[in-house]
């Protein structure tokens, strides 16, 4: 591979761009494909292989070439509602599990940037935040403030918007109490049953660290299932 | 759903050659059986033999290691190595779990 095409990779990579890395394994040539690009002479044969490995996000050889493709996806794009203590932990599990996470919190000393270095965070209640984060059914929330003026919110924007794992931090009877009042705001039970609370899988630790495991745990365990 | 769960490989392979360090790419291309690590698994190589990453849970790393610094200092721009199941002498190099892997290595020039 030339450098030159592995600089345009790790530049793809920070843009967060989807595309994949086609390498003729006789030649050692590689080059890299996204929607809508011309592929080289020495590929154009392959195009269609090619674009069902890309739109199946496969890693692969062509069957009978010598053609292998590597497909990138976006990371998977996670909002923490909360700038709490376990917000911290699940902030490093997510940068080696490669989840993009924003953070809200509209409490000040929260959502300081001393605390979560390199990290979106959005200083605003939930509806005003949501207005500068793009979602959809690929995004992930975790509610981990309990307080149902910061986390109601976000959940109601989460269900609307069909996110694909969504999770409150509380007790049973804290998660019972959100349940009534998501009915009240009009949400079915299919909805609301589809919250992940309490959060996370049965681990058994009550330290921050376990518990940001525990959500991490099934945040992948879901993400897999889908 | 996929997630790219991305070790960063590519990332730390520019921020060596960035200290002019030669750099060898090691690619899982093909698996077969139960390999430890999906196609697509990297793992980078330098002239003296520092690696970071992987292509199996440490099973054949060594031999790629060599692999990689025989490519180096013979200037090939790349090969392709297969390991196939480990057979009993103690310390050869394989695959213990039984699979087989391609491993596809190339020079970053």
């Amino acid at each position: 591979m030339k450098i030159n095409t592995l600089k345009e990779i790790i530049k793809k990579k920070e843009n967060k761009n989807e595309f994949a890395i086609v390498t003729n394994l006789n030649t050692g040539d590689s080059e890299i494909y996204e929607t809508g690009k011309k592929l080289s002479k020495d590929l154009e044969k392959y195009s269609d292989q090619i674009k069902d490995f890309y739109n199946s996000k496969k890693n692969g050889i062509i069957e009978d070439t010598e053609i292998f493709i590597e497909t990138y996806v976006r990371p998977i794009k996670v909002i923490v509602v909360g700038a709490v203590h376990i917000a911290q932990y699940l902030v490093d599990f997510a940068k080696s599990l490669n989840f993009e996470i924003s953070i809200i919190d509209p409490r000040g000393y929260f959502a300081s940037a001393e605390r979560f270095p390199d990290l979106n965070i959005i200083n605003k209640w939930p509806d005003e935040a949501f207005k500068e984060i793009e979602t959809n059914s690929n995004t992930a929330l975790i509610a981990l403030t309990h307080d149902p003026k910061i986390d109601d919110p976000a959940l109601q924007h989460a269900l609307n918007k069909k996110f694909y794992y969504i999770g409150a931090l509380g007790s049973k009877k804290t998660h019972t109490n959100r349940c009534e009042r998501l009915k009240e705001a009009g949400f079915n039970e299919e909805q609301i049953n589809s919250i992940h609370g309490p959060i996370g899988i049965k681990l058994g630790g009550k330290s921050a660290p376990e518990i940001a495991l525990s959500i991490i745990a099934q945040l992948v365990s879901v993400t897999y299932r889908k | 759903m996929k997630n790219s769960f991305d070790e960063k490989i590519l990332e730390e392979a520019n921020d060596w050659i960035k200290t002019n360090q030669k750099v060898v790419l090691a690619t899982v291309i093909q698996t077969w059986g139960s390999s430890p690590r999906q196609v697509g698994s990297r793992m980078i190589v330098n002239e003296k033999g520092d690696f970071s990453g992987s292509v199996s849970g440490g099973c054949v790393e060594s031999a790629v290691v060599r692999e990689c610094i025989g490519i180096i200092k013979d200037n090939k721009p790349f090969k392709k190595i297969e390991f196939k199941v480990s057979n009993e002498s103690a310390w050869e190099v394989g695959l213990a779990c039984g699979g087989e892997i391609a491993v596809y290595l190339e020079q970053l020039n």
